[in-house]
């Protein structure tokens, strides 16, 4: 088997998720985006968001800032360097691969 | 979830966040509604172009209106959407802050534009004024700028409002009308239609309870 074929095997889980990888797609676009922007944009519910939200907070590749815009709360997101980095390396693997 | 988060990890996720993107630009219908009066206002100044004797102060008027328009609609449009969904709208359509484009592409941008008004100035000067026939002028404008609306908001209205535009040069270009007054009719009917299905999708967005965020 190609050893680029076998890197596909390496590739973070994390950011494979096709919600998640969706999120952070969106992220690395813009540079910041509220909690309401995103679940508009990928059509994810409440729930759903801020699950995948949670999760890719924990490893450290999204940052979440609550805030607030006059009286109306705001989740402001931002992608990391490391959710860079790791997004880098998995179009890289990818685009390889395929 | 969407169809598009199940083909996510088959297509290049750059790709599918500027659809994403592009989509939820469009989504409030705020777009639709200055480029439509743009639209309007520009069909009304080649209206006055038409009808106004050549060279008289009302004509020299709608033509520096025309250029005017053109540049603050090019310039200002983007943050007036901006102004108007941050103070307005973020409630409903949420909070984003794009990245600034990188100063090459304005350049690049700037540069490709300037090479194309360059060489149609040539072109215009080598062809002594002449002027490719009307019918082709108002097709061409009909279905390039039906193409672009299309390209522009992926979306089930965008399609309508294109096939329109490209309908309505076609229409005009076999109907024998001169120039101005067949831009001002493509213009104003595409103005219409893109103000009122602007209009139409704003008022159904704000008149839907806004779900809370997280």
């Amino acid at each position: 088997m190609s050893a680029k074929i076998q890197q596909l095997g390496e590739i973070d889980r994390v950011i494979h998720e096709p919600a998640r990888l969706m999120i952070v797609a969106l992220l690395a676009a813009v540079a910041e985006a509220d909690f309401q922007y995103l679940r508009q944009a990928t059509g994810l519910t409440q729930g759903n968001l801020s699950a995948h939200l949670s999760k890719l907070e924990e490893v450290g590749y999204v940052a979440i800032e609550k805030t607030f815009r006059g009286k109306y709360p705001l989740t402001i997101c931002r992608l990391t360097e490391r959710g860079a980095e790791v997004l880098n390396h998995y179009r890289k693997v990818i685009k390889a691969a395929l | 979830m969407t169809n598009i988060s199940q083909n996510i990890a088959n297509q290049n996720p750059d790709v599918i966040a500027s659809r994403l993107i592009q989509k939820a630009h469009n989504r409030d219908g705020l777009p639709e509604i200055f480029i439509g009066l743009a639209f309007l206002i520009l069909g009304g100044l080649c209206w006055v172009q038409a009808v106004a004797p050549p060279r008289s102060a009302a004509f020299v008027a709608a033509v520096l209106g025309f250029i005017v328009l053109a540049l603050l609609l090019g310039l200002g449009s983007p943050w007036a959407i901006k102004t108007v969904r941050r103070k307005f709208l973020v409630e409903t359509v949420g909070f984003v802050e794009m990245k600034p484009v990188p100063r090459r592409r304005s350049i690049v941008v700037a540069a490709v534009a300037l090479v194309i008004a360059v060489a149609a100035l040539i072109a215009a000067w080598i062809g002594n004024g002449s002027t490719p026939p009307t019918a082709w002028v108002l097709a061409g404008t009909g279905i390039g700028g039906g193409a672009l609306l299309i390209l522009a908001g992926r979306s089930p209205r965008s399609v309508v409002g294109g096939v329109s535009m490209a309908a309505t040069g076609i229409v005009l270009a076999f109907s024998g009308i001169s120039l101005e007054p067949g831009f001002a009719i493509l213009y104003g009917v595409i103005g219409l239609l893109l103000f009122v299905s602007g209009t139409v999708v704003f008022l159904t967005l704000i008149t839907k309870p806004a779900e809370s965020g997280e």
